[in-house]
């Protein structure tokens, strides 16, 4: 039985497989599963912008994902690279459209994410 | 740094310069290898035509990136498997930009990917 689990997420906020990224997180916690940490790369990036307007009547994915650190404690990471071509970050200003939750990471976190836990699922 | 290793397979289903995911495939796989963490490239679907020799993308303006394949064992990604029935699928003949490759048949390719801890498909 897998004990802990990472996820990376590389699909942007209007993707329903991000939504099906939460629900199963959401499963393994109801599980006893540990969640080591979540890692969003390529669009997923997006996310954790501070500037997604999402209708009231529709699923606020972030509110899920601020949700899910400040309650289990997760880690949110963010690959840096990714955010800043994407124009989540301007270093030069240091001004950054970020929700507090999430933290900028390098790649290299991916893979102490994927050594230790049991298991990596990507969605 | 010390980290437990685990077998890595970046396997790539996608077209090179479409958009920028080859590249952001690439990057992984060259982080997973500079930890020294035990990583195979695969190659299959679309993911075949980032090995053709000779592309110029300079022209569409997308940066080389496929020069970066060159450098694989210095990050000790020796371990590169292509699709057959892809490259059959497409009509592409085994010209590639880089040595070292190992073109497999779907059977190999899908016994050798089991053989990963984790696979990450890009």
């Amino acid at each position: 039985m897998t004990k802990s689990l990472a996820l990376i997420v590389t699909s942007s906020p209007t993707a329903n497989i991000t939504h099906t990224a939460y629900k199963l997180i959401e499963q393994a916690i109801n599980n006893n599963i540990t969640i080591s940490g979540v890692f969003f790369y390529q669009d997923g990036v997006l996310n954790a912008s501070k500037f997604l307007s999402v209708p009231s009547d529709e699923l606020q994915l972030t509110a899920l994902w601020k949700a899910l650190h400040q309650e289990h404690s997760i880690p949110l990471h963010l690959c840096a690279t990714a955010a800043e071509k994407r124009g989540l970050i301007n270093p030069a200003e240091e001004t950054q459209l970020l929700h507090h939750e999430f933290t900028l990471s390098g790649l290299g976190e991916l893979v102490m994410l994927t050594s230790q836990a049991d298991r990596l699922v990507q969605l | 740094m010390s980290v437990k290793s685990k077998t890595v397979a970046i396997v790539n289903t996608k077209a090179p310069f479409a958009k920028t995911i080859a590249k952001e495939a690439l990057d992984v796989a060259l982080i997973y290898g500079s930890y020294e963490q035990e990583t195979s490239l695969f190659f299959q679907g679309d993911g075949v035509y980032q090995l053709i020799s000779g592309q110029q993308p300079e022209i569409i303006n997308v940066k080389n990136f496929l020069k970066t394949f060159s450098a694989f064992e210095f990050y000790d990604l020796e371990k590169v498997y292509i699709c057959q029935q892809s490259l059959a699928d497409r009509n592409i003949k085994a010209d590639f930009h880089i040595g070292n490759v190992n073109v497999i048949t779907t059977h190999e390719f899908s016994r050798l990917l089991h053989q990963h801890d984790v696979l990450l498909t890009f």
